[in-house]
């Protein structure tokens, strides 16, 4: 049986995507709790988007 | 009901409070529930019994080792090989020899607590309770973290997981968290959610389709019975994918476990 390594980076790449909108989404929500506003929040959960995707680039991607 | 009653699971055999399945159906039965003492319950009396099944097991096998092996050797070997060979030499390379005790035990040990959930006298997975999946990952979680610190020293070893190559310094202050975060917690937890959700999920469906084709049967109306017996044909192929969904998961686990030390003891990403 093979494809172990295939399994790890497929779900590393999972949780970098799944980190990124959870971290800075909860970023921004402790943000909006703060400064009372409503839309931090949303603008962490795509930041951290985008982080999540940099960073598989930089990790996986070839150069 | 004597304790056998107790370790027989209630599937279809109580009425009313059964019905419909959900969390509860998973609550651990205590083995004396007069005794006071509620931490005594099934899923403890099963990994007990699992990992005496395991030591006894490869005891078993392994005793009386012959150059020309016989049947019993022959397929010890076979499964022992499984682990070594598939999961442990190809993850880990040179180093593997050093991993593969602790690999076999888990292998061995969550497999025989997954198929725990097929056998007619415990019927439940002790993996459906996520308490004893999340022990398993917090001893890889030890075990990764602990051999990168002991290859790379705690600041290599933290460098190396946390600083990927190639991002321009001022990205570090965004990159950093995310990767502690990724690569320290949602790495493990996953992974006995993973094991946790699977054994837990196929098991509900185990039994809303025997707890519901029970309840179907005793209706009077003769269509109800009908559905009722197709209900419970219908467990028996999701008894088979679970057995297929058990194997699968105590392979998975490991060879993550294995991949998870390997990319600990990685020289470069």
């Amino acid at each position: 049986m093979e494809g172990g390594e295939g399994i790890d980076q497929g779900l590393r790449v999972l949780s970098y995507l799944l980190s990124g909108p959870l971290l800075y989404g909860f970023l921004g929500w402790l943000l909006d709790q703060w400064l009372h506003t409503s839309y931090w929040m949303v603008l962490g959960i795509v930041f951290g988007m985008a982080a999540g995707v940099y960073l598989v680039i930089r990790r996986f991607g070839r150069p | 009901m004597g304790l056998l009653g107790l370790i027989i699971p209630m599937e279809g055999g109580e009425e009313g409070s059964h019905w419909p399945p959900g969390v509860h159906s998973f609550d651990p039965k205590p083995l004396f529930p007069d005794a006071g003492i509620d931490w005594l319950n099934t899923y403890l009396l099963q990994a007990v019994i699992a990992t005496i099944l395991v030591i006894v097991l490869w005891l078993w096998v392994s005793k009386h080792q012959k150059v020309v092996p016989g049947f019993k050797q022959w397929c010890g070997e076979q499964l022992y090989n499984v682990v070594r060979n598939g999961i442990g030499r190809d993850a880990l390379g040179p180093d593997y020899q050093k991993f593969t005790p602790y690999l076999l035990a888990l292998f061995s040990f969550i497999l025989v607590n997954n198929l725990f959930g097929q056998f007619f006298l415990s019927m439940f997975p002790t993996f459906s309770r996520v308490g004893y999946a999340y022990a398993l990952a917090l001893l890889t979680w030890l075990l990764y973290n602990g051999v990168g610190i002991a290859k790379h020293g705690l600041g290599g070893y933290l460098k190396m997981m946390t600083m990927p190559k190639g991002v321009p310094w001022p990205l570090y202050i965004i990159i950093i968290p995310l990767e502690i975060l990724s690569n320290f917690i949602v790495r493990p937890v996953t992974l006995a959610l993973r094991l946790f959700a699977n054994l837990f999920a196929g098991h509900l469906v185990v039994i809303v389709f025997v707890v519901g084709g029970t309840l179907l049967l005793e209706q009077s109306s003769f269509l109800y019975k009908i559905a009722g017996g197709a209900s419970l044909l219908m467990a028996y192929p999701i008894f088979a994918l679970e057995i297929f969904v058990g194997v699968l998961q105590a392979y998975i686990f490991t060879v993550l476990t294995a991949q998870y030390v390997a990319s600990s003891l990685a020289d470069d990403h």
